[in-house]
């Protein structure tokens, strides 16, 4: 659900979204797999869960209205292989916010953990906002 | 996976067809709806023109590219750092090309720098950039 707390106008760097938690169940792996026409390796595809945070992003940014947000840039920086069935949790964070001219631009910070915590992955996601 | 990791070495290109069919796919697996990407109605009305598919489809290609090459090296300790130039567009062919740029050695612990690009069928980039391997350690 997007962060209905706050407007795109009210965010700030540092602002934190509400943390969304994901299965990535062997149906999840396969309907993405099917998607990305690819076989798999018996593991989670590491863009699979990028998937899911990028998803996490889109319900949770609050975009203003007509506005089309056009993802500009991506960071990755990937920490384990993930076995099928594990559930993960992402976190998203304001890393700066810039305005130039007609172009509003967010930096998020992305990070995913696993069940004990541990960092599956991390990363940094630009979002373009022409007005 | 690769036999030999050496400065300048190409990796094996991915090539790809962007189908609807596929970005609808992508939709359902990722809950990204964002109609830009699945309503050809609401998309053909904005500056784009038409749907455009989902840039982390684009990128999935480059992974796809990397973990041929790196197995799980890639997986567990690979970094990357992409632009999407264009959007790429059902019934476009996408070419994922790479090489290996640079070997560096850090702390015993060697690295591949990568260069990628995506290109679609009229040669426009659609995503560029660069991915880091670690694939060997010398510590103990």
């Amino acid at each position: 659900m997007p962060d209905k707390a706050i407007s795109y106008e009210e965010l700030t760097p540092g602002h934190k979204f509400p943390s969304t938690k994901y299965e990535l169940s062997a149906s999840f792996v396969s309907k993405y797999l099917k998607a990305v026409d690819s076989k798999g390796d018996g593991f989670v595809p590491p863009l699979a869960i990028t998937a899911c945070v990028i998803a996490a992003t889109t319900k949770s940014v609050p975009i203003p209205p007509d506005t089309i947000a056009i993802h500009a840039s991506q960071e990755l920086e990937f920490f384990k292989v993930v076995p099928i069935g594990t559930t993960i949790e992402c976190h998203i964070g304001v890393l700066q916010k810039i305005s130039r001219g007609k172009m509003n631009m967010l930096i998020l910070e992305l990070e995913v953990i696993d069940k004990d915590k541990e960092k599956v992955q991390s990363g940094k996601a630009t979002i373009a906002l022409p007005t | 996976m690769l036999t030999e990791i050496q400065e300048g070495k190409a990796l094996n290109s991915v090539v790809k067809y962007i189908t609807q069919e596929n970005i609808n796919l992508y939709a359902e697996a990722s809950g990204d709806f964002n109609p830009i990407h699945i309503d050809e109605s609401f998309a053909g009305r904005t500056p784009l023109g038409g749907t455009i598919a989902h840039g982390m489809l684009s990128l999935a290609y480059v992974s796809e590219m990397m973990t041929s090459a790196f197995g799980q090296n890639w997986l567990s300790e690979g970094r990357l750092r992409a632009k999407f130039k264009e959007p790429a567009r059902p019934g476009d062919t996408l070419t994922i090309e790479g090489k290996i740029n640079c070997i560096e050695q850090k702390d015993d612990v060697s690295y591949a720098n990568c260069t990628f690009e995506c290109r679609n069928q009229k040669g426009d980039m659609i995503v560029t950039g660069e991915a880091i391997v670690k694939f060997s350690s010398g510590k103990k």
